[in-house]
């Protein structure tokens, strides 16, 4: 059997030192299988992007130990470079060069041939759809274009193992779409994807397997199905005012346990499931309480996020498509 | 790495460079138009001193002499520009899009100051014309032209590796720029717009010691008097010996600013 394309052993990166030191990852292992979409999916600052820097080279790890490619990330760095397709959220790209500049530059780095550098630029600038500006600066290209681009470049030597870090972060529901697409597209031709995100919708669209990241410890990992389904009970979250909330928790509690959510809402994961409502709504219409709002909701990847570290992931939710 | 792949990373990483600084005519035309006003200004301020019956032994004419001060002046701008570029590259980020990919890590420092050294031999041969056409004479003749762009290219090299190296440590355009001023200084405490000759006291002793007289004055020689190996030894291996130190700088910045990922 080969090697998993992307293992992770006890992962540790640490900044600073002294009283000082941030543990930006603390003990990550995780195994990315051949051939999988594999999510990365945690709040601002949960460790994501650390632990991808580490996993290509950027950043050498205080402990631990990752593979990549088959290549050790620490001792055997130029080979995962040389293996790998990397787009960092926050590497730019020259303003100043045109597209097809850029494709060029980025095919010398990786030592194409000139022929073959040129017909892959071509081939890469047609697939992401910027063949029509590939002549102009760079700086002159939308939100949406520089991350079709930033991927472009991240293929051009045809890695077995693509990283990127939030690729649709900021972008309009089109664009988001556009590179959903493109992304399953290279994984149905055989590229290995570690993906971070922290919109769910993403992970949940994507993603073979996920794993959830908090606070530099990878909290839950697994398919999003399984995962949503060990989480068990839907969620009903109603909306009441505050002075009624203290009652309203009290009716909630007889049906099920409170879960976190999102200031000014109650939660409850139904025991008896989706046909406890009613009885829910009695009971709350019997205790006098108003409901403004009620919304029932099946297990998401913020209820495992949200079960696992007692806190959701705040506006993680990406824009309805 | 085969040195064949890093010479080429290197020669693309200069390619993108020189492209930069042409697609950013604010950024390089100070690099040109303030030597030349500076010049005008020497030539309309200190023109006199050309009649001294002792200035023949030092240049022909007062604007002949104004040659090397201004190419100086003129690489010095460059080459900080460039080493500014290469911060801006660390602050914006396309310096770690470097680093995730397999690019010889010399090659990133090298290229910034290949591509200094082109706008260098661009700039000495822009003012050489420039000057020639106000009635400069280059009286080593075409072989003192090379002598005057290799001085250019090699003092771009010198400046670039120190400033660049000044880049790569603090990562930040401002902190380059904002060394700007010593290198200024460093200029005006030299031969580069009056002659040491005519210098005294404390300002003369600085200017003596300041390596910049000495590479000044090797090509002034080359602008005004018949060619002889003198020049080379002061125009071509001052600056190279200083590029030789500066870039040992540079590149020991970028092992250590590597090492603390």
């Amino acid at each position: 059997m080969s090697t998993p394309p992307i293992v992770a052993e006890g992962l540790v990166r640490h900044f600073g030192s002294g009283d000082k030191v941030v543990k930006a990852v603390d003990g990550v292992d995780l195994t990315v299988n051949n051939g999988e979409i594999f999510g990365f999916l945690g709040p601002n600052g949960a460790g994501k992007s650390t632990t991808v820097r580490v996993l290509t080279t950027l950043l050498k790890p205080t402990a631990g130990r990752a593979t990549v490619a088959g290549y050790d990330v620490a001792t055997q760095a130029d080979m995962v470079r040389r293996s790998i397709g990397v787009a960092l959220q926050d590497a730019a790209i020259d303003p100043l060069m045109t597209g097809r500049e850029l494709l060029a530059l980025q095919s010398v780095l990786y030592g194409l041939p000139k022929a073959r550098a040129t017909s892959r630029g071509d081939e890469l600038l047609e697939r992401v759809g910027l063949i029509a500006a590939a002549d102009r600066r760079v700086g002159t290209y939308s939100g949406g274009m520089r991350r079709r681009l930033d991927l472009a470049l991240s293929l051009v030597h045809e890695p077995s193992v693509l990283f990127l870090d939030e690729p649709t972060t900021g972008l309009d529901p089109m664009s988001r779409l556009t590179l959903w697409e493109e992304v399953r597209r290279l994984n149905r031709e055989g590229t290995t994807v570690l993906l971070t995100t922290q919109y769910l919708e993403e992970a949940d669209q994507l993603a073979d397997r996920v794993a959830i990241i908090d606070h530099g410890h990878i909290v839950r990992q697994g398919v999003p199905r399984d995962l949503k389904a060990a989480v068990g009970a839907p969620t009903l979250l109603i909306d009441v005012a505050e002075t009624q909330a203290s009652a309203a928790r009290e009716v909630l509690v007889r049906f099920g346990d409170l879960r976190p959510t999102s200031e000014g809402t109650l939660g409850v994961g139904l025991r008896e499931g989706a046909s406890a409502v009613a009885a829910v709504i009695r009971a709350l219409d019997d205790a006098t309480i108003h409901v403004r709002h009620l919304e029932l909701n099946e297990p998401s990847l913020d209820d495992v996020f949200a079960e696992a570290t007692g806190h959701r992931l705040e506006g993680a939710e990406a824009p309805k498509q | 790495m085969t040195l064949a792949l890093a010479t080429r990373h290197t020669a693309w990483l200069t390619y993108r460079s020189v492209l930069g600084r042409l697609r950013q005519p604010a950024a390089l035309t100070p690099s040109f138009v303030f030597p030349l006003f500076f010049a005008a200004l020497g030539s309309a301020s200190f023109s006199r001193i050309a009649d001294r019956p002792d200035f023949q032994e030092i240049a022909s004419s007062f604007l002949n002499y104004a040659v090397a001060g201004a190419v100086a002046q003129g690489v010095l701008f460059a080459s900080t520009s460039a080493a500014g570029d290469l911060a801006t590259d660390i602050e914006q980020g396309f310096f770690e899009r470097l680093l995730a990919s397999p690019v010889s890590r010399t090659s990133i420092l090298l290229g910034r100051l290949g591509s200094a050294m082109v706008v260098a031999v661009v700039q000495v041969t822009v003012f050489m014309i420039i000057f020639m056409a106000f009635g400069a004479r280059i009286e080593s003749g075409p072989i003192g032209f090379i002598g005057l762009v290799g001085s250019g290219a090699f003092l771009s090299l010198a400046i670039g590796g120190l400033m660049s190296g000044m880049a790569i440590k603090s990562g930040s355009p401002e902190v380059v720029q904002g060394s700007f001023p010593l290198v200024f200084a460093l200029m005006f405490l030299s031969s580069a717009f009056f002659p040491r000759q005519y210098m005294t006291g404390w300002y003369r002793t600085v200017a003596d010691w300041n390596p910049l007289s000495h590479i000044v004055e090797g090509m002034q020689g080359f602008m005004n008097q018949p060619l002889a190996a003198d020049m080379f030894w002061r125009a071509w291996l001052i600056p190279l010996g200083l590029a030789v130190v500066s870039i040992a700088f540079g590149l020991r910045s970028l092992s250590k600013r590597l090492a603390a990922l």
